[in-house]
Protein backbone atom coordinates (compact mmCIF):
# COMPACT_ATOMS: atom_id res chain seq x y z
CA UNK A 1 0.00 0.00 0.00
CA UNK A 2 2.48 2.60 1.00
CA UNK A 3 4.74 1.34 -2.35
CA UNK A 4 1.56 2.23 -4.41
CA UNK A 5 1.49 5.72 -2.64
CA UNK A 6 4.83 6.46 -3.50
CA UNK A 7 4.63 5.44 -7.10
CA UNK A 8 2.31 7.70 -7.01
CA UNK A 9 3.30 10.53 -5.73
CA UNK A 10 6.35 10.62 -8.13
CA UNK A 11 4.17 10.47 -10.66
CA UNK A 12 2.16 13.70 -9.60
CA UNK A 13 5.49 15.26 -8.99
CA UNK A 14 6.28 15.03 -12.90
CA UNK A 15 3.06 15.35 -14.10
CA UNK A 16 3.48 18.85 -11.80
CA UNK A 17 6.94 18.92 -13.77
CA UNK A 18 5.64 19.27 -16.94
CA UNK A 19 2.59 21.58 -16.29
CA UNK A 20 4.49 23.93 -14.66
CA UNK A 21 6.73 23.59 -17.47
CA UNK A 22 3.81 24.69 -19.58
CA UNK A 23 2.84 27.07 -17.18
CA UNK A 24 5.91 29.09 -17.14
CA UNK A 25 5.49 29.11 -20.81
CA UNK A 26 1.64 30.49 -21.08
CA UNK A 27 2.76 32.76 -18.21
CA UNK A 28 5.73 34.45 -20.54
CA UNK A 29 2.53 35.14 -22.47
CA UNK A 30 0.08 36.48 -20.23
CA UNK A 31 1.17 37.63 -17.26
CA UNK A 32 -2.48 38.90 -17.03
CA UNK A 33 -4.24 38.28 -13.77
CA UNK A 34 -7.71 37.72 -14.71
CA UNK A 35 -9.05 37.53 -11.31
CA UNK A 36 -7.83 39.99 -8.22
CA UNK A 37 -9.41 40.04 -4.78
CA UNK A 38 -7.43 42.28 -2.22
CA UNK A 39 -8.70 42.32 1.16
CA UNK A 40 -12.42 40.77 0.69
CA UNK A 41 -14.68 40.29 3.74
CA UNK A 42 -17.78 38.76 3.50
CA UNK A 43 -20.84 37.28 5.04
CA UNK A 44 -24.29 35.43 4.99
CA UNK A 45 -25.52 37.35 8.77
CA UNK A 46 -24.22 40.47 10.65
CA UNK A 47 -22.42 38.42 12.69
CA UNK A 48 -20.07 36.12 11.49
CA UNK A 49 -18.16 36.72 8.48
CA UNK A 50 -17.86 33.36 6.21
CA UNK A 51 -14.56 35.03 4.71
CA UNK A 52 -12.35 37.46 5.94
CA UNK A 53 -9.49 39.36 4.85
CA UNK A 54 -8.52 37.57 1.21
CA UNK A 55 -5.97 38.26 -0.80
CA UNK A 56 -5.51 36.64 -3.51
CA UNK A 57 -4.70 37.52 -8.02
CA UNK A 58 -4.87 34.57 -10.48
CA UNK A 59 -2.96 34.19 -13.64
CA UNK A 60 -5.24 33.90 -17.44
CA UNK A 61 -5.19 29.87 -18.27
CA UNK A 62 -3.84 28.47 -15.22
CA UNK A 63 -5.66 26.06 -12.89
CA UNK A 64 -6.37 26.99 -9.44
CA UNK A 65 -7.00 25.48 -6.95
CA UNK A 66 -8.95 25.89 -3.17
CA UNK A 67 -8.53 23.50 -0.62
CA UNK A 68 -10.06 23.46 3.00
CA UNK A 69 -11.90 21.82 5.27
CA UNK A 70 -16.01 21.20 5.05
CA UNK A 71 -17.45 24.99 6.00
CA UNK A 72 -14.15 26.51 5.87
CA UNK A 73 -15.61 29.29 2.74
CA UNK A 74 -14.11 27.28 -0.25
CA UNK A 75 -17.99 27.80 -2.08
CA UNK A 76 -18.19 30.93 -0.43
CA UNK A 77 -15.03 32.02 -2.65
CA UNK A 78 -16.25 30.50 -5.84
CA UNK A 79 -19.33 32.46 -6.00
CA UNK A 80 -17.60 35.68 -5.12
CA UNK A 81 -15.97 35.15 -8.20
CA UNK A 82 -19.38 34.78 -10.33
CA UNK A 83 -21.15 37.79 -8.56
CA UNK A 84 -23.30 34.83 -6.62
CA UNK A 85 -22.25 36.29 -3.24
CA UNK A 86 -22.12 40.03 -2.11
CA UNK A 87 -19.20 41.24 -0.50
CA UNK A 88 -19.22 43.78 2.29
CA UNK A 89 -15.26 45.15 2.41
CA UNK A 90 -12.53 45.11 -0.30
CA UNK A 91 -12.37 44.95 -4.02
CA UNK A 92 -12.66 42.54 -6.66
CA UNK A 93 -12.25 42.61 -10.44
CA UNK A 94 -13.08 39.78 -12.75
CA UNK A 95 -11.19 40.23 -15.74
CA UNK A 96 -11.36 43.82 -14.82
CA UNK A 97 -14.57 43.92 -14.13
CA UNK A 98 -16.36 44.33 -10.44
CA UNK A 99 -18.44 42.00 -10.09
CA UNK A 100 -22.40 42.70 -9.46
CA UNK A 101 -25.70 41.10 -10.90
CA UNK A 102 -27.18 44.55 -11.54
CA UNK A 103 -24.21 46.01 -13.44
CA UNK A 104 -24.92 45.39 -17.07
CA UNK A 105 -21.61 44.94 -18.15
CA UNK A 106 -20.80 42.41 -15.78
CA UNK A 107 -23.88 40.26 -16.90
CA UNK A 108 -22.40 40.13 -19.77
CA UNK A 109 -19.33 38.19 -18.29
CA UNK A 110 -21.47 35.67 -16.52
CA UNK A 111 -22.08 34.49 -20.10
CA UNK A 112 -18.85 33.52 -20.22
CA UNK A 113 -17.66 32.07 -16.85
CA UNK A 114 -18.74 28.21 -16.53
CA UNK A 115 -20.21 27.84 -12.98
CA UNK A 116 -20.31 24.24 -11.96
CA UNK A 117 -22.05 24.18 -8.43
CA UNK A 118 -21.39 21.75 -5.44
CA UNK A 119 -24.67 19.66 -6.09
CA UNK A 120 -24.16 20.28 -9.72
CA UNK A 121 -27.54 22.02 -10.54
CA UNK A 122 -28.38 19.95 -13.39
CA UNK A 123 -32.02 19.52 -14.38
CA UNK A 124 -32.75 16.14 -14.18
CA UNK A 125 -35.93 15.34 -16.02
CA UNK A 126 -34.97 17.15 -19.50
CA UNK A 127 -32.61 15.46 -21.70
CA UNK A 128 -28.26 15.30 -21.63
CA UNK A 129 -29.12 17.33 -25.14
CA UNK A 130 -31.58 19.89 -23.58
CA UNK A 131 -29.08 20.41 -20.14
CA UNK A 132 -25.86 21.09 -22.49
CA UNK A 133 -28.03 23.33 -24.46
CA UNK A 134 -28.97 25.41 -21.71
CA UNK A 135 -25.12 27.21 -21.76
CA UNK A 136 -26.24 28.80 -25.43
CA UNK A 137 -29.00 30.61 -23.75
CA UNK A 138 -27.55 33.77 -23.51
CA UNK A 139 -26.82 33.75 -27.42
CA UNK A 140 -30.67 32.71 -28.13
CA UNK A 141 -32.87 35.80 -29.83
CA UNK A 142 -35.76 36.51 -27.43
CA UNK A 143 -38.43 34.61 -29.60
CA UNK A 144 -35.84 31.70 -30.21
CA UNK A 145 -35.67 30.87 -26.56
CA UNK A 146 -39.30 31.45 -25.77
CA UNK A 147 -40.49 28.84 -28.35
CA UNK A 148 -37.23 26.63 -27.45
CA UNK A 149 -36.28 27.14 -30.88
CA UNK A 150 -32.00 26.33 -30.65
CA UNK A 151 -30.63 27.14 -34.33
CA UNK A 152 -28.93 24.67 -35.90
CA UNK A 153 -24.91 25.08 -35.31
CA UNK A 154 -25.98 25.54 -31.59
CA UNK A 155 -27.19 22.26 -31.65
CA UNK A 156 -24.18 20.80 -33.42
CA UNK A 157 -22.01 22.41 -30.82
CA UNK A 158 -23.68 21.02 -28.20
CA UNK A 159 -23.27 17.63 -29.65
CA UNK A 160 -19.24 18.41 -30.44
CA UNK A 161 -19.14 19.06 -26.74
CA UNK A 162 -20.93 15.86 -25.30
CA UNK A 163 -18.12 13.94 -28.09
CA UNK A 164 -15.66 16.12 -25.66
CA UNK A 165 -17.15 14.81 -22.27
CA UNK A 166 -17.42 10.93 -24.19
CA UNK A 167 -21.55 11.00 -23.73
CA UNK A 168 -22.23 10.68 -27.59
CA UNK A 169 -24.91 8.37 -27.70
CA UNK A 170 -26.47 9.56 -24.26
CA UNK A 171 -28.01 12.66 -26.09
CA UNK A 172 -31.11 11.88 -25.17
CA UNK A 173 -31.16 10.23 -22.41
CA UNK A 174 -32.89 11.65 -19.25
CA UNK A 175 -30.09 13.18 -16.38
CA UNK A 176 -31.90 11.02 -13.69
CA UNK A 177 -31.20 8.10 -15.27
CA UNK A 178 -27.12 8.94 -15.21
CA UNK A 179 -24.22 7.70 -13.13
CA UNK A 180 -22.80 10.23 -10.83
CA UNK A 181 -19.61 10.48 -13.15
CA UNK A 182 -22.07 11.17 -16.52
CA UNK A 183 -23.65 13.60 -14.65
CA UNK A 184 -20.48 15.61 -13.86
CA UNK A 185 -19.73 15.07 -18.04
CA UNK A 186 -23.33 16.79 -18.78
CA UNK A 187 -22.41 19.54 -15.88
CA UNK A 188 -18.72 20.55 -17.24
CA UNK A 189 -20.60 20.21 -21.12
CA UNK A 190 -23.00 22.88 -20.22
CA UNK A 191 -20.21 25.01 -19.08
CA UNK A 192 -18.09 24.73 -22.12
CA UNK A 193 -21.34 25.15 -24.20
CA UNK A 194 -21.27 29.08 -22.79
CA UNK A 195 -18.06 29.27 -24.89
CA UNK A 196 -16.25 30.00 -20.93
CA UNK A 197 -13.13 31.83 -20.20
CA UNK A 198 -13.22 31.25 -16.66
CA UNK A 199 -14.59 27.86 -15.28
CA UNK A 200 -15.83 27.26 -11.67
CA UNK A 201 -16.08 24.08 -10.30
CA UNK A 202 -17.02 23.15 -6.85
CA UNK A 203 -16.04 20.17 -5.54
CA UNK A 204 -16.31 18.36 -9.07
CA UNK A 205 -14.66 15.35 -8.06
CA UNK A 206 -15.17 14.52 -4.44
CA UNK A 207 -17.83 12.14 -4.34
CA UNK A 208 -15.90 9.56 -7.29
CA UNK A 209 -13.86 6.90 -6.92
CA UNK A 210 -10.02 7.35 -7.62
CA UNK A 211 -10.29 6.49 -11.31
CA UNK A 212 -13.46 8.62 -12.61
CA UNK A 213 -12.39 11.49 -10.53
CA UNK A 214 -9.45 11.33 -12.86
CA UNK A 215 -10.89 11.08 -15.72
CA UNK A 216 -12.96 14.11 -15.10
CA UNK A 217 -9.73 16.23 -14.05
CA UNK A 218 -8.15 15.23 -16.99
CA UNK A 219 -11.17 15.98 -19.74
CA UNK A 220 -11.03 19.49 -17.15
CA UNK A 221 -7.40 19.53 -18.41
CA UNK A 222 -7.88 19.02 -21.89
CA UNK A 223 -10.23 21.80 -22.85
CA UNK A 224 -8.61 24.20 -20.63
CA UNK A 225 -5.78 23.44 -23.20
CA UNK A 226 -8.32 24.00 -26.08
CA UNK A 227 -10.19 27.12 -24.33
CA UNK A 228 -7.01 28.89 -23.00
CA UNK A 229 -9.43 28.73 -20.00
CA UNK A 230 -9.09 29.38 -16.43
CA UNK A 231 -10.45 27.08 -14.33
CA UNK A 232 -10.86 27.62 -10.49
CA UNK A 233 -11.55 24.11 -8.58
CA UNK A 234 -12.71 23.50 -5.08
CA UNK A 235 -11.10 20.14 -3.89
CA UNK A 236 -11.61 18.34 -0.87
CA UNK A 237 -8.02 16.17 -1.13
CA UNK A 238 -5.36 17.91 -1.38
CA UNK A 239 -3.14 15.39 -3.29
CA UNK A 240 -5.65 15.41 -6.06
CA UNK A 241 -5.30 19.60 -6.24
CA UNK A 242 -1.49 19.48 -6.22
CA UNK A 243 -1.71 16.89 -9.09
CA UNK A 244 -3.40 19.33 -11.46
CA UNK A 245 -3.21 22.66 -10.30
CA UNK A 246 -0.64 25.10 -10.86
CA UNK A 247 -1.21 26.91 -7.39
CA UNK A 248 -3.55 25.41 -4.30
CA UNK A 249 -4.75 28.04 -1.76
CA UNK A 250 -5.50 26.55 1.36
CA UNK A 251 -8.49 28.16 3.27
CA UNK A 252 -9.49 27.92 6.96
CA UNK A 253 -11.87 29.08 8.91
CA UNK A 254 -12.69 32.04 6.47
CA UNK A 255 -9.23 33.00 5.99
CA UNK A 256 -6.55 32.23 3.22
CA UNK A 257 -3.94 30.58 5.41
CA UNK A 258 -1.01 29.67 2.57
CA UNK A 259 -1.26 29.48 -1.43
CA UNK A 260 1.33 27.35 -2.60
CA UNK A 261 2.43 25.69 -6.15
CA UNK A 262 4.75 23.14 -7.72
CA UNK A 263 7.88 23.85 -8.85
CA UNK A 264 9.88 20.67 -10.18
CA UNK A 265 10.35 18.82 -6.86
CA UNK A 266 9.77 21.35 -4.34
CA UNK A 267 6.57 22.81 -3.00
CA UNK A 268 6.67 26.18 -3.52
CA UNK A 269 5.46 28.74 -0.41
CA UNK A 270 4.03 31.61 -2.28
CA UNK A 271 2.62 33.26 0.41
CA UNK A 272 5.00 34.00 3.12
CA UNK A 273 2.99 33.51 6.02
CA UNK A 274 2.24 31.92 9.30
CA UNK A 275 2.45 28.60 7.51
CA UNK A 276 5.98 26.70 7.17
CA UNK A 277 6.79 24.09 4.25
CA UNK A 278 7.30 21.32 6.62
CA UNK A 279 3.91 22.12 7.75
CA UNK A 280 2.28 21.95 4.06
CA UNK A 281 4.20 18.38 3.57
CA UNK A 282 2.53 17.21 6.59
CA UNK A 283 -0.97 18.02 5.46
CA UNK A 284 0.24 16.80 2.05
CA UNK A 285 1.37 13.38 3.79
CA UNK A 286 -1.83 13.55 5.87
CA UNK A 287 -4.24 13.71 2.69
CA UNK A 288 -2.40 11.32 1.24
CA UNK A 289 -3.14 8.65 3.89
CA UNK A 290 -6.70 8.41 2.93
CA UNK B 1 -49.13 11.00 27.18
CA UNK B 2 -47.39 13.98 29.09
CA UNK B 3 -49.91 16.69 30.86
CA UNK B 4 -49.08 19.45 28.21
CA UNK B 5 -50.98 16.82 25.41
CA UNK B 6 -54.12 15.96 27.63
CA UNK B 7 -54.74 19.60 28.72
CA UNK B 8 -54.33 20.14 24.87
CA UNK B 9 -57.16 17.00 24.32
CA UNK B 10 -58.98 18.53 27.31
CA UNK B 11 -59.58 21.96 24.87
CA UNK B 12 -60.47 20.62 22.19
CA UNK B 13 -63.03 18.26 23.59
CA UNK B 14 -64.74 21.40 25.68
CA UNK B 15 -64.19 23.34 21.68
CA UNK B 16 -66.28 20.39 19.98
CA UNK B 17 -69.08 20.38 22.94
CA UNK B 18 -69.60 24.37 22.62
CA UNK B 19 -69.10 24.52 19.13
CA UNK B 20 -71.95 21.94 18.80
CA UNK B 21 -74.56 23.19 20.98
CA UNK B 22 -73.95 26.26 19.51
CA UNK B 23 -75.14 25.10 15.70
CA UNK B 24 -78.09 22.65 17.56
CA UNK B 25 -75.68 19.56 16.44
CA UNK B 26 -77.56 16.77 18.41
CA UNK B 27 -77.06 13.35 17.96
CA UNK B 28 -80.17 12.11 19.08
CA UNK B 29 -81.91 14.01 15.88
CA UNK B 30 -79.54 12.19 13.83
CA UNK B 31 -81.01 8.91 14.91
CA UNK B 32 -84.21 9.95 15.40
CA UNK B 33 -83.95 10.84 11.46
CA UNK B 34 -82.67 7.45 10.70
CA UNK B 35 -86.00 5.86 9.29
CA UNK B 36 -86.06 9.27 7.08
CA UNK B 37 -83.12 8.40 5.17
CA UNK B 38 -84.46 4.52 5.02
CA UNK B 39 -87.98 5.55 2.93
CA UNK B 40 -85.51 8.03 0.77
CA UNK B 41 -83.28 4.86 -0.04
CA UNK B 42 -86.16 2.81 -0.56
CA UNK B 43 -87.65 5.30 -2.85
CA UNK B 44 -83.79 6.07 -4.53
CA UNK B 45 -84.20 1.69 -5.41
CA UNK B 46 -86.49 2.41 -7.58
CA UNK B 47 -84.77 3.54 -10.12
CA UNK B 48 -86.17 4.90 -13.41
CA UNK B 49 -83.57 3.33 -16.58
CA UNK B 50 -85.13 5.44 -19.11
CA UNK B 51 -83.77 8.34 -17.49
CA UNK B 52 -79.84 6.98 -18.48
CA UNK B 53 -79.10 8.49 -21.55
CA UNK B 54 -80.12 12.06 -20.50
CA UNK B 55 -78.11 11.84 -17.32
CA UNK B 56 -75.37 10.91 -19.34
CA UNK B 57 -76.09 13.33 -21.62
CA UNK B 58 -75.82 16.00 -18.48
CA UNK B 59 -73.25 14.30 -17.13
CA UNK B 60 -71.08 14.94 -20.41
CA UNK B 61 -71.81 18.65 -20.40
CA UNK B 62 -70.70 19.03 -16.91
CA UNK B 63 -67.07 17.64 -17.62
CA UNK B 64 -67.31 19.71 -20.70
CA UNK B 65 -68.01 22.59 -18.33
CA UNK B 66 -65.60 21.31 -15.81
CA UNK B 67 -62.86 20.76 -18.36
CA UNK B 68 -62.76 24.19 -19.94
CA UNK B 69 -62.91 25.81 -16.41
CA UNK B 70 -60.05 23.72 -15.12
CA UNK B 71 -58.16 24.73 -18.34
CA UNK B 72 -58.20 27.75 -18.62
CA UNK B 73 -57.84 28.39 -15.26
CA UNK B 74 -54.68 26.64 -14.68
CA UNK B 75 -53.57 28.76 -18.39
CA UNK B 76 -54.08 32.08 -15.84
CA UNK B 77 -52.89 31.00 -12.67
CA UNK B 78 -49.33 30.00 -14.35
CA UNK B 79 -48.24 33.37 -15.32
CA UNK B 80 -50.01 34.74 -11.61
CA UNK B 81 -47.86 32.37 -9.79
CA UNK B 82 -44.52 32.96 -11.42
CA UNK B 83 -45.52 36.21 -10.17
CA UNK B 84 -46.50 35.45 -6.65
CA UNK B 85 -43.56 32.94 -6.10
CA UNK B 86 -41.25 34.65 -3.14
CA UNK B 87 -37.90 33.42 -5.30
CA UNK B 88 -38.24 34.94 -8.28
CA UNK B 89 -39.81 38.35 -7.22
CA UNK B 90 -38.85 41.47 -5.37
CA UNK B 91 -41.70 42.13 -2.41
CA UNK B 92 -43.58 45.11 -4.39
CA UNK B 93 -44.34 42.75 -7.08
CA UNK B 94 -45.33 39.47 -4.93
CA UNK B 95 -47.15 40.60 -1.99
CA UNK B 96 -49.85 42.69 -4.13
CA UNK B 97 -50.70 39.97 -6.46
CA UNK B 98 -50.52 37.60 -3.27
CA UNK B 99 -53.26 39.60 -1.48
CA UNK B 100 -55.46 40.04 -4.71
CA UNK B 101 -55.55 36.04 -4.97
CA UNK B 102 -55.90 35.52 -1.58
CA UNK B 103 -59.34 37.66 -1.80
CA UNK B 104 -60.26 35.47 -5.01
CA UNK B 105 -59.98 32.35 -2.75
CA UNK B 106 -62.19 33.65 -0.06
CA UNK B 107 -65.02 33.13 -2.36
CA UNK B 108 -66.39 29.26 -2.72
CA UNK B 109 -67.48 27.85 -6.29
CA UNK B 110 -70.91 28.39 -5.60
CA UNK B 111 -70.62 32.25 -4.47
CA UNK B 112 -68.91 32.88 -7.78
CA UNK B 113 -71.57 30.86 -9.47
CA UNK B 114 -74.49 32.89 -7.91
CA UNK B 115 -71.86 36.14 -9.66
CA UNK B 116 -71.87 35.00 -12.91
CA UNK B 117 -75.08 33.81 -12.99
CA UNK B 118 -76.57 37.69 -12.32
CA UNK B 119 -73.71 38.74 -14.53
CA UNK B 120 -74.07 36.19 -17.85
CA UNK B 121 -77.61 34.56 -17.03
CA UNK B 122 -78.92 30.97 -16.21
CA UNK B 123 -77.27 28.07 -17.68
CA UNK B 124 -73.56 26.46 -18.07
CA UNK B 125 -71.60 29.81 -19.29
CA UNK B 126 -72.10 31.09 -15.52
CA UNK B 127 -70.57 27.86 -14.03
CA UNK B 128 -67.65 27.98 -16.41
CA UNK B 129 -66.57 31.34 -15.50
CA UNK B 130 -67.68 30.22 -11.81
CA UNK B 131 -64.96 27.00 -12.22
CA UNK B 132 -62.56 29.31 -13.82
CA UNK B 133 -62.40 31.82 -11.03
CA UNK B 134 -62.46 29.08 -8.40
CA UNK B 135 -60.01 27.28 -9.77
CA UNK B 136 -57.55 30.37 -10.29
CA UNK B 137 -57.84 31.15 -6.60
CA UNK B 138 -57.26 27.56 -5.72
CA UNK B 139 -54.22 26.39 -7.71
CA UNK B 140 -52.35 29.41 -7.83
CA UNK B 141 -51.43 28.81 -4.07
CA UNK B 142 -50.46 25.28 -5.00
CA UNK B 143 -48.19 26.37 -8.01
CA UNK B 144 -47.01 29.44 -5.92
CA UNK B 145 -45.38 26.78 -3.11
CA UNK B 146 -44.05 24.46 -5.89
CA UNK B 147 -41.97 27.14 -7.21
CA UNK B 148 -40.67 28.20 -3.89
CA UNK B 149 -39.84 24.22 -2.88
CA UNK B 150 -38.11 23.83 -6.54
CA UNK B 151 -34.50 23.10 -5.69
CA UNK B 152 -31.79 26.10 -5.59
CA UNK B 153 -28.99 24.45 -6.85
CA UNK B 154 -30.59 24.54 -10.61
CA UNK B 155 -31.45 27.93 -10.05
CA UNK B 156 -28.75 29.39 -8.74
CA UNK B 157 -26.50 27.38 -11.88
CA UNK B 158 -28.25 28.83 -14.90
CA UNK B 159 -28.96 31.96 -12.90
CA UNK B 160 -25.07 32.13 -12.86
CA UNK B 161 -25.28 32.09 -16.84
CA UNK B 162 -26.70 35.86 -16.54
CA UNK B 163 -29.92 34.97 -18.22
CA UNK B 164 -33.00 36.63 -18.40
CA UNK B 165 -35.84 35.86 -15.80
CA UNK B 166 -38.58 34.51 -18.79
CA UNK B 167 -35.57 31.91 -19.39
CA UNK B 168 -35.41 31.31 -15.73
CA UNK B 169 -38.77 30.38 -15.96
CA UNK B 170 -39.12 28.16 -19.55
CA UNK B 171 -35.86 26.60 -18.49
CA UNK B 172 -35.60 25.36 -14.90
CA UNK B 173 -38.78 26.41 -13.40
CA UNK B 174 -41.35 24.83 -15.46
CA UNK B 175 -39.34 21.74 -16.24
CA UNK B 176 -38.54 21.37 -12.82
CA UNK B 177 -42.02 21.77 -11.54
CA UNK B 178 -43.68 20.40 -14.71
CA UNK B 179 -44.32 16.75 -12.46
CA UNK B 180 -46.08 18.56 -10.10
CA UNK B 181 -48.13 20.80 -11.83
CA UNK B 182 -49.10 18.26 -13.81
CA UNK B 183 -50.14 16.32 -10.74
CA UNK B 184 -52.17 19.79 -9.26
CA UNK B 185 -53.90 19.98 -12.77
CA UNK B 186 -55.18 16.34 -12.92
CA UNK B 187 -56.48 16.80 -8.80
CA UNK B 188 -58.27 20.01 -10.20
CA UNK B 189 -60.02 18.80 -12.83
CA UNK B 190 -61.06 15.33 -10.78
CA UNK B 191 -62.31 18.34 -7.88
CA UNK B 192 -63.79 20.35 -10.60
CA UNK B 193 -65.91 17.69 -11.36
CA UNK B 194 -67.10 17.23 -8.46
CA UNK B 195 -68.07 20.75 -8.02
CA UNK B 196 -69.55 21.38 -11.24
CA UNK B 197 -72.04 18.26 -10.69
CA UNK B 198 -73.96 21.10 -8.07
CA UNK B 199 -73.63 24.27 -9.36
CA UNK B 200 -76.89 23.28 -11.20
CA UNK B 201 -77.54 23.80 -7.90
CA UNK B 202 -78.13 27.77 -8.63
CA UNK B 203 -79.00 27.51 -12.25
CA UNK B 204 -75.34 27.42 -13.42
CA UNK B 205 -75.81 24.44 -15.67
CA UNK B 206 -74.37 21.10 -15.31
CA UNK B 207 -75.86 17.47 -13.94
CA UNK B 208 -77.19 19.56 -10.68
CA UNK B 209 -79.55 20.78 -12.44
CA UNK B 210 -81.74 17.88 -12.60
CA UNK B 211 -80.82 15.97 -9.18
CA UNK B 212 -82.01 19.27 -7.09
CA UNK B 213 -85.03 19.73 -9.41
CA UNK B 214 -85.91 16.06 -8.64
CA UNK B 215 -84.99 15.68 -5.17
CA UNK B 216 -87.21 19.32 -4.94
CA UNK B 217 -90.05 17.17 -6.40
CA UNK B 218 -89.66 14.24 -4.29
CA UNK B 219 -88.91 12.17 -7.10
CA UNK B 220 -86.12 10.26 -5.52
CA UNK B 221 -86.04 7.45 -8.49
CA UNK B 222 -85.04 9.84 -10.84
CA UNK B 223 -82.77 11.87 -8.91
CA UNK B 224 -80.91 8.51 -8.16
CA UNK B 225 -80.33 7.54 -11.67
CA UNK B 226 -78.42 11.12 -11.94
CA UNK B 227 -76.71 9.94 -8.60
CA UNK B 228 -75.35 7.14 -9.86
CA UNK B 229 -73.98 8.60 -13.10
CA UNK B 230 -71.94 11.66 -11.22
CA UNK B 231 -70.22 8.53 -8.39
CA UNK B 232 -69.50 6.54 -11.87
CA UNK B 233 -68.13 9.05 -13.50
CA UNK B 234 -66.08 10.20 -10.50
CA UNK B 235 -65.04 6.65 -10.05
CA UNK B 236 -63.72 6.54 -13.19
CA UNK B 237 -61.84 9.96 -13.69
CA UNK B 238 -60.41 8.84 -10.28
CA UNK B 239 -58.78 5.46 -11.93
CA UNK B 240 -57.35 7.64 -14.95
CA UNK B 241 -55.34 10.33 -13.05
CA UNK B 242 -54.34 7.47 -10.97
CA UNK B 243 -52.60 5.89 -13.93
CA UNK B 244 -51.28 9.16 -15.35
CA UNK B 245 -49.80 9.90 -12.15
CA UNK B 246 -47.85 6.45 -12.45
CA UNK B 247 -46.90 6.88 -15.58
CA UNK B 248 -45.73 10.45 -15.96
CA UNK B 249 -45.50 11.96 -12.55
CA UNK B 250 -43.97 9.16 -10.21
CA UNK B 251 -41.96 8.33 -12.62
CA UNK B 252 -40.37 11.10 -13.71
CA UNK B 253 -40.16 12.53 -9.53
CA UNK B 254 -38.09 8.82 -8.97
CA UNK B 255 -36.72 8.42 -11.87
CA UNK B 256 -38.26 4.99 -11.45
CA UNK B 257 -40.05 2.38 -13.36
CA UNK B 258 -44.10 2.00 -11.91
CA UNK B 259 -45.31 -1.46 -13.08
CA UNK B 260 -48.32 -1.19 -13.21
CA UNK B 261 -50.48 -4.76 -12.54
N1 LIG C 1 -26.70 30.25 2.53
C1 LIG C 1 -26.03 30.38 3.67
N2 LIG C 1 -26.59 31.05 4.72
C2 LIG C 1 -25.91 31.22 5.88
N3 LIG C 1 -24.68 30.74 6.10
C3 LIG C 1 -24.08 30.06 5.11
C4 LIG C 1 -24.72 29.85 3.85
N4 LIG C 1 -23.88 29.14 3.06
C5 LIG C 1 -22.78 28.91 3.80
N5 LIG C 1 -22.88 29.46 5.02
C6 LIG C 1 -21.86 29.45 6.09
O1 LIG C 1 -20.67 30.02 5.60
C7 LIG C 1 -19.54 29.27 5.98
C8 LIG C 1 -18.77 28.82 4.75
O2 LIG C 1 -19.56 27.94 3.99
P1 LIG C 1 -19.10 27.33 2.61
O3 LIG C 1 -18.51 28.38 1.78
O4 LIG C 1 -20.26 26.59 2.03
O5 LIG C 1 -17.99 26.28 3.08
P2 LIG C 1 -17.31 25.10 2.28
O6 LIG C 1 -17.72 25.18 0.86
O7 LIG C 1 -15.85 25.30 2.49
O8 LIG C 1 -17.77 23.83 2.93
C9 LIG C 1 -20.06 28.12 6.82
O9 LIG C 1 -19.90 28.47 8.17
C10 LIG C 1 -21.51 28.01 6.46
O10 LIG C 1 -22.26 27.55 7.55
MG1 LIG D 1 -18.76 23.83 -0.23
Amino acid sequence: MTNTTRVNETEILQKNEIMMAKNTHLSSIFTEKIIQMSNVWTSYDSKNFALEEINLSIDRGTNYAIVGESGSGKSTLLKLMNGMMHFSKGTIKIDYVVPNMNDKKFKKMMHTIGYIPQNLGLIKNITVLENTLIGALPRLSKIQSLFKRFPEHEIQEAKRILKLVVLSGKEDRKVYTLSGGEKRRVAIARALMQKPTILLADEIVSELDHVTAHEIMDLIADAQKQMNLTAIMVHHDMKLALEYANRVAVIKKGRKILEIGVEGETIVDFQTGDVSTEEIMEMYADDSKK
Amino acid sequence: MTPKNNIIIGIIVALLVVASYNVDANPIEFIEGLPNLAIIVEEMLLVEPKYVPTAIWAMFETIQMAFIGTIVGFAIALPLSMLAARNLNSKFVYAPIRALLAAIRTFPSILWAILFVIMVGLGPFAGVLAIIMYTIGFITKLQYETIETIDSDPMDAVNSIGVSKSQLICYVVIPESASHLLGQLLYMFDYNIRQTSILGLVGAGGIGFYIINYIKFFEYGKAAVFMLVVLVTVLIIDWISVKIRDKYIIKSQHGMKVISK
